[in-house]
């Protein structure tokens, strides 16, 4: 647990809120180019480490800025002051199944999904049959993804985004997809994961996973770090500051 | 530097973008392919009607091809255009047409619009092979101007992609630019010799000589508009069978160059911004 994985150092986010925001030339012309804004910071100041193959959770109430801080971390945003650094290659998973086009067969879509999160043609042919097989969807390969059942389509995406294989996954509230076989399947990934040595990052609502799989978690309160550390720790500290402190 | 690396890593990507485009373009209709050829077909048959036949409109014969037909002489400066035009609008839009993406993953924005010259460039090529063909029926003898010809196809579509991408960061921050870009893009089209010769603009030029008592003529001015020599070089090599004109060739040359220059910078500079503004 020496190694760090990933370091994040005093990261800061502002977004601006708009009381009037000019996204038309005639009103940027009309008013001269000030907009009405007020800021606010989704992140202040949060920092801490992840050490290099540990599961890490991060949890917070709606609005607390988890998913702007796994924002950051995918390079979707990029914060306004501090900075995080990585050791190894990340691959982010925040949606699945992203640029699938519907038109195209799930044999296509696997090769253009792949490419988009950051995989090489050869990488993607050598695991080819892997993704397929853990996806379920043989059958249904060649048939355009339109036409796939809700399941399937999230099935196909995720089999795809995990097979990136990254030293850093970093994945948002896309555990719960599939049938409770899928949802084991994919538990189960996330344990190889973690043997082989990578470090994963997940944010969830659901406590129950979140103590199952992470080692430890950071818990953000309105854009800021209130806690981080063991994961059970954690998650007990913050149960016991929700109002009502029951729900698991 | 490291952009430039970083670009060149995702070209993968960037050819299975396009290949998403190109495959996904013409899905589940009968004509296929096909149909990148009625548009331009459509507007040559509505534009020889009004322009040859009614206006009488009669550009000079193919020196020293010979042709002397308005219908392909109209196609090789159009041709071009409708590519030029098609690839500004789309790749203008084509970073806002991918909110979802660019929202949830990380990779080179720059694939999106550049993937947009790819697909529509792929129609293009197409179209040009048909041009050529006919060309080819009608007596031009065009082979050995060919690879010029590519040459100056890859040349515009560097001036359109730097324009491309310009566009689309504008038209992330300012919705307002698709709608102006289409009005512009009309007007473009009548300030650009496609339609008529540029001949009918000298003449009018002369009569009225030097503008505002300095030796600048309205041919002149007309002159900047860097898709006249565009249109110019493709005419040379396609319908006159000639070298291109050493100025123009080099004026689409630097026009290129001046555009991709600028539209990677803007581009580069604004990219880390765009998933939030969108």
């Amino acid at each position: 647990m020496s190694e760090i994985a990933v370091s994040i150092e005093h990261v800061s986010k502002k977004f601006r809120l708009y009381h009037e925001r000019n996204q038309s030339i005639k009103s940027a012309i009309m008013r001269g180019r000030t907009s009405v804004h007020e800021d606010f910071w989704a992140l202040k100041d949060v920092g801490f480490e992840v050490p290099v193959g540990s599961t890490f959770g991060l949890i917070g109430s709606n609005g607390s800025g988890k998913s702007t801080l796994l924002k950051c971390l995918a390079k979707i945003y990029y914060p306004e002051t501090g900075s995080i650094t990585y050791n190894g290659k990340i691959a982010a998973l925040l949606e699945v199944g992203s640029g699938f086009h519907p038109e195209l067969s799930g044999r296509e879509n696997i090769f253009l999904n792949g490419s988009i999160l950051g995989m090489s043609k050869k990488e993607i042919t050598g695991k080819f049959d892997e993704i397929v097989d853990f996806s379920g969807v043989e059958q249904f390969i060649d048939q355009p993804v339109k036409n796939y059942s809700s399941g399937m389509y999230v099935r196909l995406g995720f089999s795809v985004a995990i097979n990136v294989n990254p030293d850093i996954l970093v994945v948002d509230e896309v555990l719960a997809v599939g049938d409770t076989e899928f949802q084991a399947k994919c538990a189960q990934k996330f344990v190889d994961f973690k043997n082989e040595g990578r470090t994963v990052i997940l944010v969830s609502h659901s406590m129950e996973s979140v103590r199952d799989m992470c080692d430890s978690a950071a818990w953000l309160r309105h854009g800021e770090l209130v806690r981080v550390g063991p994961a059970d720790e954690t998650i007990t500290a913050y149960l016991e500051s929700l109002p009502g402190a029951s729900a698991a | 530097m490291r952009y430039l690396k970083e670009v060149l890593e995702s070209r993968e990507l960037l050819a299975n973008l396009t290949l998403r485009e190109i495959r996904g373009q013409y899905k589940r209709t009968i004509f296929g392919q096909l149909w990148s050829l009625v548009n331009p077909l459509a507007s040559m048959l509505v534009y020889t009607l009004v322009f040859a036949l009614i206006i009488r409109v009669q550009p000079e014969a193919g020196d020293p091809s010979g042709l002397d037909i308005f219908a392909v002489w109209l196609l090789c400066g159009l041709l071009p255009w409708t590519f030029f035009s098609n690839v500004v609008q789309q790749g203008m839009g084509s970073i806002l047409g991918n909110v979802g993406l660019v929202q949830k993953v990380y990779f080179a924005r720059i694939v999106l619009p550049l993937s947009k010259v790819g697909s529509v460039g792929y129609n293009w090529l197409f179209e040009m092979g048909v041009l050529v063909v006919v060309l080819v029926i009608c007596g031009a003898f065009v082979w050995p101007w060919l690879p010029l010809v590519v040459v100056t196809m890859v040349l515009l579509a560097i001036f359109a992609a730097g324009l491309a991408l310009m566009l689309a960061v504008a038209n992330v921050h300012f919705r307002d630019t698709q709608y102006f870009v289409s009005i512009i893009m009309q007007i473009w089209m009548y300030l650009t010799p496609i339609i008529y010769p540029i001949s009918l603009v000298a003449t009018q030029s002369e009569k009225y000589g030097g503008l505002f008592g300095t030796t600048v003529s309205i041919l002149d001015l007309y002159r900047i508009n860097p898709l006249e020599r565009f249109v110019a070089v493709f005419r040379q090599l396609l319908y006159d069978n000639r070298w291109p004109d050493p100025q123009d060739f080099l004026l689409c040359v630097i026009w290129a160059l001046a555009a991709f220059t600028v539209g990677l910078w803007i581009f580069r500079r604004s990219e880390r911004g765009l998933a939030e503004a969108l």
